[in-house]
């Protein structure tokens, strides 16, 4: 697309050039840095606590086909109806156990379709801090975390790290940013408070985000 | 037609006389305080978390130029486009024409009080394109075609026995005022709008500089669904939106939450970088930033308010304001209200029509206290009411009246003097029983009190008396 002409972006720098000519008082720094969370200590226990208050499930299983198992056990739970499915090596590995009378759109087909029953995806990284889900457009594409009404994240224990300063310089080193159009912080299923105030989970997005965390890598 | 001033002042008396809305705005912000005590907890030093935000909005709004300069530079390598618009109006046209190029008829939004400030849903809907709020508080206004009431709660005013009304009118829903069902007969309404919808437009909390990308905090999904689902994104931002690193976010972001929703972290903080870029599944073909200055370059140039462009719009000082508490946020009249708003309009929208809003304030200093990047509001009222007093034009009797005031109270026998005066003359009113009518000087006071009891001597006859002497 040709751009617009666009003469206002050269007087507004034009502008703010000359507006800064006049120095504003910098803040005080506070000399030392101070720390401002505590530290994590049992990362697993903490990730676990966090998810319990925000209403993330999280299912600890012993290794890869525990948790295929685990994601089957709560499909069956679910209504019947497609469910997509990130196309990776690790999660078509899991699949046979999950296409029980269900048919699995993958990602390499497309994006989810609005009447998915669940969708299941991989993610970057877990925070034990915030008991957060990070995922990126790699992990399946953007609708994958946010269409259906209930999202599985299966994940392994080497990708919990203590917390959002950690994940963002673990990120940094991975160029996650740089390879992604788009990354998102899951803290939670979808819920608004925006009726007097009272919590209701499901608005838009994912009433139920169940991760399926593997202890073996 | 009224003044904003007598438009406000009216508002302000009709709002603090219904205690029926002073006690629903009451529960709501009970029940914020509460959260956020819980949440301000979570942080081993909050006052640290504070100083930090504060330092990295300051850098960013000091180097402003340069940040800009490196986000447009990052969003335009990632396939994306910037469009630099100078007010409202520049806004406006440039997502018309786009839309008009694109044959858009139907646009899905999530909450952006950018978007408001420009006033963007009544000019696309006079274009002929059908505009969906998709935050559910948004929503809710939209369908009252009010504006939000608040920058982080726009239906904070509602019961839910009023939305229950609002939606069996509107939307056909049955008898029910259940939080959940109302919940879910919007998601039905805009479940549909997501996926027919050409084009999605959303504001932006964050300007990252040095990846291009932009940072969009919501609790819904609406957000999410907006900027994925639609075949364009359209993000209006701020100049000031701007933070220099990714990494200033692991800061910023729980700081936002906290002082918003008092939650560790909102449920989604998404950071987009573009379009759909190649190889990926899904996601918008094409991506616009917009950003605006709209008379943001010229508070950045006022070196003693530049730090209102920290501002990261929690809505924490609303909630603390004892005048947004008690008159609510429609009585302003203004797209920001309360502490901040009550600042940043007399440079948005001129200070010789928005200068009582400065007055809007009992400078207990609340504000200031709550502000998770340190904003000197109060002291900010203070300037704007000096900046009034020289700039705007006050009323000839205020004028006078303040220079009477001054030759009075620099020189003690006149002060005195006119003390007696002051005191015969309200003695007098209250007299011949004028308190409280056109013909009494306090009527400002006793036209909703009592009158005042004058008393017969003067603090100084007194003293003298007590303790003798002069």
């Amino acid at each position: 697309m040709a751009e617009p002409d666009n003469p206002g972006r050269e007087r507004i720098l034009a502008r703010l050039k000359n507006a800064l000519l006049a120095p504003a008082p910098q803040p005080e720094a506070g000399g030392e840095r101070r720390q401002l969370f505590a530290a994590v200590g049992d990362p697993l226990q903490r990730f676990q606590q966090e998810c319990a208050a925000n209403h993330t499930e999280c299912l600890v299983t012993a290794d890869r086909i525990a948790s295929a198992a685990a994601v089957r056990d709560v499909l069956a739970s679910l209504p019947p109806g497609e469910i997509f499915v990130e196309d990776t090596a690790r999660l078509r590995a899991m699949a046979s156990a999950w296409q029980d009378g269900r048919s699995i759109r993958w990602s390499s087909q497309g994006g989810p379709r609005e009447s998915s029953q669940a969708t299941i995806t991989t993610a970057e990284a877990l925070v034990a801090a915030t008991g957060s889900i990070l995922v990126s457009a790699a992990c399946g594409g953007r609708g994958a975390s946010v269409v259906a009404p209930v999202h599985f994240v299966v994940a392994t224990i080497g990708q919990l790290e203590s917390d959002l300063e950690t994940v963002f310089a673990e990120q940094r080193e991975r160029g996650t940013l740089a390879k992604n159009s788009y990354v998102c912080l899951i803290t939670g299923s979808s819920r608004t408070a925006d009726i007097e105030k009272i919590l209701v989970l499901g608005a838009h997005g994912p009433r139920r985000v169940v991760v399926v965390l593997s202890l073996e890598e | 037609m009224s003044t904003p001033a007598e438009q406000f002042l009216r508002s302000a008396a009709e709002k603090s006389a219904d205690l029926g809305h002073r006690q629903t705005i009451r529960r709501a912000i009970d029940t914020y305080d509460g959260a956020t005590a819980r949440g301000r907890a979570r942080f081993l030093d909050w006052e640290a978390a504070r100083e930090r935000s504060q330092e990295i909005k300051w850098e960013a709004v000091n180097h402003l130029d340069q940040y800009l300069l490196e986000f447009e530079a990052k969003v335009k390598q990632r396939g994306g486009h910037v469009f630099w618009a100078e007010t409202s109006a520049d806004a406006r046209s440039y997502i018309q024409d786009l839309a008009a190029r694109r044959g858009v008829r139907k646009v899905v939004k999530s909450k952006s009080m950018i978007t408001e400030e420009i006033h963007l849903n009544p000019a696309l809907e006079a274009s002929g394109i059908e505009v969906f709020e998709t935050d559910l508080g948004e929503f809710i206004v939209q369908l009252r075609q009010e504006p939000p009431y608040h920058i982080v709660t726009p239906a904070m005013h509602l019961t839910r026995h009023d939305i229950a009304a609002l939606f069996k009118e509107k939307l056909g829903t049955g008898d029910t005022s259940d939080p959940e069902e109302l919940v879910a007969a919007a998601r039905r309404v805009l479940r549909q709008a997501f996926f027919s919808a050409e084009m999605g437009i959303s504001g932006a909390n964050f300007l990252v500089a040095d990846s291009g990308m932009i940072a969009i905090t919501t609790n819904e999904g609406n957000g999410r669904l907006c900027t994925s689902v639609p075949r364009i994104h359209v993000a209006v931002a701020g100049i000031e939106k701007v933070v220099p690193r990714a990494d200033d976010l692991a800061v910023l972001w729980p700081v936002l939450s906290t002082a918003g929703t008092g939650q560790a972290l909102t449920c989604y903080n998404v950071l987009i970088g573009g379009p759909r870029a190649p190889g990926e599944v899904d996601g918008p073909e094409e991506f616009h930033v917009v950003l605006l200055d709209n008379g943001r370059s010229e508070l950045l140039a006022d070196a003693e308010q530049r730090d209102v462009l920290q501002c990261i719009r929690c809505g924490a000082c609303l909630n603390a304001c004892p005048v947004y508490r008690t008159i609510g946020g429609h009585a302003y009249g203004t797209t920001y209200q309360g502490p901040i708003g009550s600042v940043l309009t007399p440079h948005l929208r001129g200070i010789k029509e928005f200068q009582h809003l400065s007055s809007a304030s009992s400078l207990c200093g609340a504000c200031t206290a709550t502000c998770p990047v340190k904003i000197d509001l109060h002291h900010h009222l203070l300037h704007n009411r000096r900046n009034a007093v020289e700039t705007a034009n006050r009323s000839w009797l205020e004028r006078v009246g303040f220079k009477l005031w001054r030759w009075t109270v620099v020189d003690a026998r006149r002060f005195a003097t006119m003390g007696a005066l002051a005191r015969a003359g309200l003695r007098l009113t209250n007299g011949l029983g004028l308190a409280g009518t056109w013909l009494d000087p306090a009527r400002a006071w006793t036209k909703d009190r009592a009158a005042l009891e004058v008393p017969h001597k003067s603090f100084r006859a007194l003293w003298r008396e007590r303790r003798g002497g002069a």
